[in-house]
């Protein structure tokens, strides 16, 4: 195995995921997700699909925080759909 | 309105999320995920590196480097969902042992099988291995060169290789890693309906009012689709699931019949299904009286074993003969399964009575659309083919198929094992389109499209994969190229069968790949190779669905593509070298020319100019080759298909689509095949029909259940099933450099049941050996998690080069299909 792991404190790393949850756990997994630092949930229907976000500094960083959420009994499924990296070494401006 | 770069990419996060799930959300942001003026990265759409469910992946460039992906939303795949391991796939070019270098074994300067592994030019790598092609073709002539190849394979990839081995070399033994995979599921669609490949879609997904898993673990191993099945299951609220496997696993959380069975009885089961539905009056009598035949098949057929094997001596019909078979009339037939009454089938498989009911009825009820799912659990068996054609008997006697959701599908495990191993002819006995070289009609057409003199292809079918292993081991097989696979992991009982071939001192063995994996360390020289979207492709995933991408990144220095290693050795060697004076003879105008020349700088290839690529457009290998050699190889290809319900649309469309399913005819891709209306190929007013058989009638297979290979014994008291894990692809040379993959499934455990555990003294962390007839490896025991086998079964994955469990493995293989049995073996588990 081989590291490429870097802690680049620079960077910042947003991910967006889908939950499919039993309908009866979604209580509990959405206190699952909101107990992990700077996870947010923005959406929640009927069927047990829950919309979050993961933000953090690494790949590392968001890839633990998804390992803890995705081995909850209440989760049928949990898919990721963006992941992007900011390198914020060079700038952070406000964009009009 | 003013935000900051962070809240702009998480709106976007957060918009491509809710508009996947479909979930409305009060959000500002819409439509900005491909915004590049403000995020300054450069996006494209590519098929996904993985498995053979064909996502399309969004991938965003900076700076020349990968540094994002996401779900494509305007995918029909995958409607904008990726899986962990697409989730990280920007990730698996930048592994820090990334290979850039030729290296080969040298001592003192020269070659040497007992050297180290040194750094080489391609000049010098191209070298040494022309002189020991040539030196093999010479002492024995083209059986004793060979190819290994892989359904990872870009189309174009597997079109050259297979032109440079069946053409140039006049060796028919080329085989890709899909027989590993997908022999026996080509072996079923060609035995009942004449042609491959699944007739329905992913469609099937969302119209299906059950489904049926066989041997399919498709939360880990299909997550997307897996995803769409939860979705379908969940907001149809009379949708069921049944689960069938050898042990309990993550697709029995959805199931709402989980069915655990003894090994190999999943033959009896698929027969018992029949009998219940012929018992019950529900078959479709309309249906079979108008599209299918019944045939009786020989049975005995042995387990492809080294002939002098016991159970190979004992086989009655293990000869040419094993894939024959006799008509039978529905009568007979339907005495034939009358022997799997449902007490019998419940005894023999282990499953309860009234969950086998409750499968068949699934089945037998006319109003109930079912949709079969099956891998490796069907396919890696040594009754492979027979499972296979056992299930279309379920699906065509109650003629739920080829229509919305009635759809018998066979789920591929590689991007591009439909595309490049069995649509491109990559098989040691095929040619393209489903054309097999011992037909002289196919091989006269191939000569034809190539431009070869008549009789350049050979007629005998080559090495297989598991026969390559056992010929190189016996010296027969001398100079052996392996590409895009790690075949030293991936095959079975390799202490025995595949090691000792790489290391005989009469071969010469070549590995390229972008990292030392376990096959290239045991290679004698190693070529490092580009991946991915370091170069333009295509691929063909498992509803037929073809998507290319381009180059978007240049590879690592040092590093090429398998189709410029391919194409650039060709320039090697002068038709003299490799041909007969006597073909020379019937075609004179190749005389001095190189394989090259003959093969790939054609008037057929090189008429699509370099203009014809974008300027923006990186192509490292067209503009080397000075022609846009992947349209041109694309191009001839589809030559093959066109009018032959393989049709495939024009090049220049798969860079504007999110694929085509073909076949694609007057532009427009086909859903469901043999039904008309939704097909261009069935004949008008037949409604249904197998057009791949003569008299468009599909064949219903009386076969029985033989019993597996090897079966535990006093002993060796356990089975051992092998398989995959979510985390990692296959053999883990990718994904285990991925340190968050890595992290979530570090180490291949021993997955058994906490009572059989118990009764040998372990305990979960245990370290333990697992012990076959064949050899040893070591791993520590889980009794937990997500694998849950039931007593009498252990489960280990084989994505861990560090502990080898195709150590223990058999060899056995189904003898129609040539695929080993990676499932059924007898272990035993000591403490150490």
């Amino acid at each position: 195995m081989t590291d490429n792991s870097k802690n680049i404190t620079s960077e910042y790393h947003v991910a967006s995921l889908i939950a499919y949850c039993i309908l009866t756990e979604v209580e509990k997994v959405k206190l699952a997700i909101t107990n992990i630092e700077r996870t947010e949930i923005h959406a929640i229907n009927e069927q047990g699909k829950i919309v979050f976000t993961i933000e953090g500094t690494s790949h590392k960083d968001i890839g633990k925080k998804m390992d803890i959420i995705r081995v909850h009994s209440g989760i049928l499924n949990l898919s990721p759909v963006y992941h992007q990296v900011l390198d914020e070494s060079a700038d952070n401006d406000a964009i009009e | 309105m003013t935000i900051n770069r962070r809240q702009f990419i998480k709106a976007n996060a957060v918009a491509a999320a809710a508009a996947v799930a479909g979930v409305t959300i009060p959000a500002t942001a819409s439509n900005l995920i491909t915004s590049s003026d403000i995020t300054k990265l450069k996006w494209d759409k590519a098929a996904c590196r993985f498995c053979g469910t064909g996502c399309s992946v969004n991938v965003g460039v900076m700076d020349g480097k990968v540094v994002a992906t996401h779900g494509d939303i305007k995918s029909p795949v995958n409607k904008g969902l990726s899986c962990v391991k697409g989730y990280f796939l920007s990730k698996i070019m930048y592994g820090k042992d990334r290979l850039t270098t030729p290296l080969l074994r040298m001592t003192n300067g020269k070659y040497d099988k007992e050297g180290e592994f040194t750094p080489v030019s391609w000049d010098k790598a191209f070298d040494i291995m022309a002189e020991k092609a040539k030196a093999a073709l010479k002492k024995d002539g083209p059986k004793a060169v060979g190819m290994f190849g892989s359904g990872q394979w870009t189309v174009q990839e597997g079109y050259a290789a297979l032109k440079l081995m069946k053409a140039g070399f006049r060796t028919n033994n080329i085989d890709p890693n899909a027989r590993h995979c997908m022999a026996s599921a080509v072996g079923g669609f060609m035995r009942t309906f004449g042609i491959d490949e699944p007739m329905g879609c992913y469609d099937d997904l969302e119209a299906a009012d059950a489904f049926v898993l066989w041997g399919s673990n498709m939360a880990e191993m299909h997550p997307i689709l897996w995803t769409r099945l939860t979705d379908r299951r969940l907001s149809a609220p009379h949708v069921k699931v049944a689960v069938l496997s050898t042990f309990e696993h993550r697709s029995f959380d959805l199931a709402d019949n989980g069915m655990i069975f003894t090994p190999q009885t999943d033959l009896a089961i698929l027969n018992y299904i029949a009998h219940y539905i012929i018992e019950t009056g529900r078959v479709n009598k309309d249906f079979v009286n108008k599209h299918t035949n019944f045939r009786l098949g020989e049975t005995d057929i042995g387990y492809g074993l080294r002939p002098e094997h016991p159970l190979e001596q004992k086989a009655k019909n293990n000869g040419k003969t094993a894939g024959s078979s006799t008509p039978i009339d529905f009568d007979e037939y339907a005495k034939f399964v009358s022997t799997y009454t449902l007490e019998y089938t419940s005894k023999l498989s282990g499953v309860p009575e009234h969950k086998l009911e409750a499968l068949a009825e699934l089945y037998a009820d006319p109003k109930i659309k079912v949709t079969s799912f099956w891998t490796m659990g069907f396919n890696q068996h040594t009754r492979g083919v027979w499972a296979n054609n056992l299930v279309y008997n379920i699906h065509l006697l109650t003629g739920k198929i080829s229509t919305p959701g009635n759809s018998p599908f066979s789920l591929t495990g590689q991007p591009s094992a439909c595309g490049t191993a069995r649509e491109v002819g990559t098989f040691s006995h095929r040619l393209p389109a489903d054309m097999v070289v011992s037909n002289p009609k196919h091989r006269a057409i191939a000569e034809k499209i190539w431009d070869l003199p008549e009789g350049t292809i050979p007629a005998t079918p080559g090495y297989h994969a598991v026969l390559q292993n056992r010929m190189l081991k016996d010296g027969k097989l001398n100079f052996y190229w392996v590409q895009c696979n790690n075949n030293m992991q991936a095959a079975a009982n390799i202490n025995e069968e595949a090691y000792p071939g790489y290391r005989n001192p009469k071969n010469f063995i070549v590995v390229s790949d972008p990292y030392p994996t376990v096959t290239a360390q045991a290679a004698d020289l190693i070529l490092p190779t580009a991946m991915w979207v370091e170069k333009e492709g295509v691929y063909g995933n498992a509803e037929r669905r073809t998507q290319s991408w381009y180059q978007m990144v240049e590879a690592p220095k040092g590093a090429k593509s398998d189709l410029w290693q391919l194409v650039e050795f060709s320039k090697r060697f002068k038709v003299e070298d490799v041909w007969s004076e006597e073909l020379i003879a019937k075609k004179p105008s190749v005389r001095g020319k190189t394989l090259f020349d003959v093969l790939y700088k054609t008037a057929s290839l090189e008429k699509f100019a370099l203009d014809e690529i974008p300027e923006d457009r990186l192509n490292d290998e067209s503009r080397d080759f000075g022609f846009y050699i992947q349209k041109g190889l694309f191009e001839e290809y589809a030559s093959f298909g066109r009018g032959h319900a393989h049709d495939l649309a024009p090049y220049d469309r798969y860079h504007q689509e999110r694929g085509l399913r073909w076949p694609v005819v007057n532009g427009k891709e086909t859903k469901w095949r043999f039904k008309e209306g939704s097909d261009p190929y069935v004949k008008p007013g037949s409604g249904w029909d197998f057009y791949g058989k003569k008299d468009g009638r599909a064949i219903i297979f009386a076969l029985p259940y033989e019993p597996a290979a090897e079966s535990p014994d006093e002993e060796y008291d356990l089975w051992l099933s092998t398989g995959r894990v979510l985390e990692h692809w296959h053999s883990g040379s990718m994904t285990q450099r991925v340190p968050e993959l890595y992290k979530a499934m570090p180490d291949a455990l021993v997955y058994m049941h906490p009572d059989d555990a118990k009764a040998r003294n372990m305990r979960r962390g245990d370290l333990v050996k697992l012990i076959s007839r064949r050899g040893e490896v070591q791993t520590r025991v889980e009794t937990r998690g997500r694998n849950k086998p039931p007593r009498g079964l252990v489960f280990m994955p084989w994505f861990d080069a560090s502990r080898l469990v195709n150590k223990v493995t058999l060899d056995a293989t189904d003898p129609l299909s040539k695929e080993t049995d990676y499932k059924k073996c007898a272990i035993k588990i000591v403490k150490v």
